[in-house]
């Protein structure tokens, strides 16, 4: 373990449903008379499948109806498959829940995931920068698809200080807070900046998040 | 697929000179001081126990977490050794004629031969054959074959008296025996071979049989009624262990002429044989204990 | 059928599948001198690379004994489960060996096809795998079997106590077996081979071991290691009997020579299942080994491994709980040495659990071949690496009646320690109950034969 080590996020299952039956489809937020088929996943790190979601959007005709963190984290699952979320994603067809399914893999392996913020893992962030907006998080966020966001998330007085690090070094406003605590106990921020587009400003508030985060991580008593 | 956030980590890492191109390091165990000596527990020198009263088989010799203490490995191949060396044995030349036998000798050129060629080893070469044929009593009742078998060891120090024996309790029983013979680089089949050849009623073949750990000295009898060419195992019946520790040459020759007697009134031998018609005469019962010999002494080096 | 294969330039040509079987067959002294085997190294890959093309399905319609001459091939043929059959009969020898291997290719699904395969397939695809291909499949096949107690379970290692005694002394029998027990032996049986062949003293052996097991509440079962007629004659003196005991043949002409048919292993089969004390349903014990029919001229031409997966195809009728081949107890003139016996011990387990049957192994030599302790030991660690049933387990691994060298009542805690394994979960309980074992470690009374006195 070193500082700022990518912890990569672990998808525990993957399964899907060709054809759901009508009510399982409207229970879980889906419209019947549009979706067929399912793609469920569920993954030890919550956050990062959210990003992962919104990215399977913006690659294939796939709506991501239900995704939902479970209380107290992957640390305290109700079983080795848990994880702390499960995401579904629907679709008209199968084979855009492949597609879906396939972005979201490789999002997971390679951009979406949570940091090592003391070099023990006592301490994590998730400082991820998105460039473009898939319809997901627009959704969510209330922004266009297209634009740009810092979707900031560490533990409760860590974060608390990243926020206000992050919010200072940038030309960015603050979209939605979440303070503590949150489903897993950690806090979340959405950041975009105040000129549309600004993805520049968005990194800038990012990296001044991570070193806020590690200084606390590293000196937790510090005056 | 590139990362926004994996560069922007990148660049936080190398400003806090942090960016280490090494792979993470990992905590080794710790390593625990030797202590100042280490002891065994002291061990009793391999002795029988009170099972020995009853059997041979190495019993109640302990172990050291599941394997051997290293004085029953020594035991092991010390006996390991013996056996090995039985193996290797030949019947020496000359010692079936001085003990008076008439020398038979099989197809088998050699020891190795022997070992992979038990085909060769169940016919006679053509020279003993004439000598068999030449010189052997014809119309017994009982041909008795002395032969190496796989110790000739065993066959030269307990044949002559099991083969004396088992002449002695034939005749007690009013039956004719055949001349005696020894031949070398046997198989059991080979009792097929001579018995034909001398027309007799019942081949009883006494040879060595594979030595055991420590031992070599066990000898193997096989009996088959109208020995011929293209008998079988099952047309036989067999007596094994014949050696002090298991059924003594005294025990053995009267079950053995046993044997030959049933098979003669029966007119068949192997598995159509009613065993229960056989008069033994032997009762299984007690035998003297019987001591395992130690073979390796330890100590006297230092 | 043309069977033909050119390897740089030089056309090899085998007259028959049986011809090409015994070609294509690893080195062994019993196939020289059956005179079957390859005469070069190249020739030995040619047959391989003719034997990979052919079909399962014409494995079947060409035993290496004839239909209408051997009753073994007629069992084997008679009783094949067509439906099983009809899933591989399209794939080549070649093809098989690499469903066999794949991850994809479950226990479950070996189970299944195992009762349409015959004896001439397993052996022949057995000559195309080495030595960890073999142990890779039969570690995956699952023979689950129950007398008294369970046997083949996965990550379970069982052994037969073999307490020989050269003049069938009872106590001495008792003491071995006692000792046996308190190292957590015998498991799959108590299996004496009686020095004298008579029903008396078969009845006298189980009838002490019955009262030693029953005393103890042991979870095993017993055997007295007699011929199949004589064993029915002590079932018939009332003694108790859990499990009835043949070697097998894969000839009708080497069952003979044992002194058996089918229609007598019928009787018997019968006869324990109606009088057999263990609960069952699996009640019959055989052994086997490669080299028997050879040594009574009942081998019809045909190489030893094949005759051996044949031993299997008869003892699968009989749905038996313990069936394990005396690999090294024949002598050097069938398997000359080390390398060979090994071979042979991981074949002899891969053909049988491929064929359905709770295959173990007598891991053994005798004093005139060529091997060493140290390969001895090796090779029981391969065979439970395989999966192996069960091993024996004698004092010091030293049989005094039979003279040969075995696994020994310490090689078994060994290698159960070694690779993770345990006893059957009857006989486990019985151990840590005891104190032989705690937590699958030597107990307190481990090694103590004072624990069954």
């Amino acid at each position: 373990m070193s500082l700022l080590e990518p912890i990569v996020p672990t998808l525990l299952s993957v399964r899907r449903i060709p054809n759901a039956d009508p009510a399982l489809l409207a229970a879980y937020g889906a419209d019947p008379t549009r979706h067929t088929s399912l793609g469920l996943v569920t993954c030890d790190q919550d956050d990062a499948l959210y990003v992962a979601l919104d990215e399977a959007t913006k690659h294939a005709a796939v709506d991501v109806v239900f995704a939902k963190s479970f209380y107290a984290g992957s640390a305290h699952a109700s079983g080795k498959l848990s994880g702390e979320i499960l995401g579904v994603l629907a679709a008209a067809e199968p084979q855009s829940i492949e597609d879906g399914l396939a972005a979201l893999t490789a999002c997971l392996a390679h951009d979406a995931c949570f940091y090592d913020a003391d070099g023990a893992r006592g301490v994590t962030v998730f400082p991820h920068v998105i460039g473009s907006l898939g319809h997901y998080l627009a959704k969510e966020s209330g922004l266009a698809v297209g634009e740009c966001l810092a979707y900031l998330v560490a533990p409760p007085l860590e974060a608390t200080l990243g926020f206000d690090a992050a919010l200072k070094a940038a030309d960015v406003r603050a979209v939605k807070i979440v303070a503590p605590p949150t489903e897993t106990n950690f806090a979340c921020a959405w950041l975009t900046g105040h000129r549309r587009g600004d993805l520049a400003a968005c990194r800038a508030a990012a990296a001044a998040f991570i070193d806020a985060v590690v200084d606390v991580a590293l000196r937790p008593h510090a005056r | 697929m590139s990362s926004l956030t994996r560069a922007l980590v990148a660049e936080v890492r190398a400003r806090r000179g942090a960016a280490d191109p090494m792979p993470p390091r990992i905590a080794l165990p710790p390593v625990v001081a030797p202590p100042a000596r280490v002891y065994v527990a002291r061990r009793p020198p391999l002795t029988p126990g009170a099972a020995s009263e009853h059997t041979t088989a190495l019993l109640g010799i302990g172990h050291v977490g599941t394997r051997y203490a290293t004085d029953v490995v020594l035991q092991f191949q010390a006996e390991l050794a013996v056996a090995h060396e039985a193996v290797a044995a030949e019947l020496t030349d000359g010692w079936a004629k001085d003990h008076g036998f008439l020398p038979l000798q099989t197809r088998v050129a050699d020891h190795r031969e022997y070992l992979l060629r038990p085909d060769l080893g169940r016919r006679l070469a053509p020279e003993s054959l004439a000598r068999l044929q030449a010189q052997a009593a014809k119309g017994v009742d009982v041909q008795v074959i002395l032969a190496d078998g796989l110790s000739a060891l065993a066959c030269m120090q307990a044949g002559p008296a099991l083969y004396e024996a088992t002449v002695a309790a034939l005749r007690a029983r009013g039956l004719t025996v055949g001349a005696p013979v020894c031949a070398k680089f046997a198989r059991v089949w080979l009792e097929d071979e001579i018995g034909a050849e001398v027309g007799a009623k019942v081949a009883i073949i006494l040879l060595g049989e594979r030595p055991g750990l420590g031992t070599g000295d066990g000898l193997s009898a096989y009996l088959v009624h109208g020995p011929a060419l293209g008998k079988t195992d099952g047309d036989r019946n067999m007596m094994s262990n014949l050696h002090a520790r298991g059924t003594p040459a005294d025990e053995a020759a009267p079950r053995l002429a046993a044997l030959a007697h049933a098979m003669i009134q029966q007119g068949v031998s192997g598995v159509g044989l009613d065993l229960a018609k056989v008069d033994a005469v032997i009762e299984r019962g007690y035998r003297a204990p019987q001591v395992r010999q130690r073979l390796v002494e330890r100590g006297g080096a230092r | 059928m043309d069977l033909a294969a050119t390897i740089r330039g030089v056309r090899y040509r085998f007259d028959s599948v049986k011809e090409l079987l015994g070609r294509a067959n690893p080195p062994k002294s019993g196939d020289d001198l059956a005179g079957v085997s390859a005469r070069s190294t190249v020739e030995r890959v040619a047959a391989r690379a003719v034997l990979a093309d052919l079909t399962l399905a014409e494995l079947r319609a060409n035993p290496v004994v004839p239909y209408d001459q051997d009753e073994v091939t007629r069992v084997v043929e008679d009783d094949l489960d067509d439906q099983a059959y009809k899933a591989v009969a399209h794939l080549t020898v070649g093809q098989f060996r690499e469903w066999l291997l794949e991850t994809t290719t479950s226990g479950a699904t070996l189970r299944a096809v195992a009762p349409g395969l015959t004896p001439e397939m397993a052996a022949a695809v057995c000559k195309l795998m080495s030595n960890l291909d073999l142990m890779t499949v039969a570690a995956k096949c699952e023979v689950v079997v129950r007398a008294n107690n369970t046997l083949g379970l996965p990550g379970r290692l069982s052994s037969r106590v073999q307490p020989n005694h050269p003049s069938d002394d009872v106590e001495g029998i008792l003491a071995s077996a006692r000792e046996g027990l308190s190292y957590g032996c015998g498991d799959a049986v108590i299996g004496v081979n009686p020095a004298t062949d008579t029903p008396e003293s078969t009845a006298a052996i189980l009838t002490a071991l019955d009262a030693v097991c029953k005393k103890h509440a042991i979870p095993t079962q017993h055997c007295v290691l007699s011929h199949l007629t004589v064993q029915m004659k002590a079932l018939a003196l009332g003694c108790p009997m859990d499990l009835m005991f043949q070697s097998l043949a894969g000839t009708e002409a080497g069952n003979r020579a044992f002194g058996v048919s089918v229609a007598l292993l019928d009787e018997a089969w019968a006869l324990m299942k109606a009088k057999g004390t263990a609960r069952g349903p699996n009640v019959m014990y055989f052994e086997t080994g490669q080299g028997s029919a050879l040594s009574s001229a009942a081998h019809h031409g045909a190489d030893q491994l094949t005759i051996e997966a044949r031993c299997y195809g008869l003892a699968r009728r009989y749905r038996p709980f313990l069936v394990n081949t005396v690999v090294g107890f024949i002598g050097p003139e069938y398997l000359e040495d080390g390398p060979q016996i090994t071979r042979a011990a991981l074949e002899d387990h891969f053909m049988g659990k491929l064929l359905g049957l709770p295959m173990g192994c007598d891991a053994c030599f005798t004093y005139h071949a060529r091997m060493s302790q140290d390969e001895l030991e090796s090779t029981k660690v391969l065979l439970a690496a395989a999966g192996c049933t069960y091993l024996m387990s004698l004092p010091v691994g030293d049989d005094i009646m039979l003279n040969y060298q075995s696994t020994s009542f310490h090689d078994i805690p060994s290698v159960r320690r070694l690779l993770g394994k345990r006893p059957t979960p009857e006989f486990d309980a019985w151990c840590e109950a005891k104190g032989i074992t705690r937590d699958g470690a030597p107990g307190p009374r481990f090694g103590d034969a004072g624990v069954v006195a």
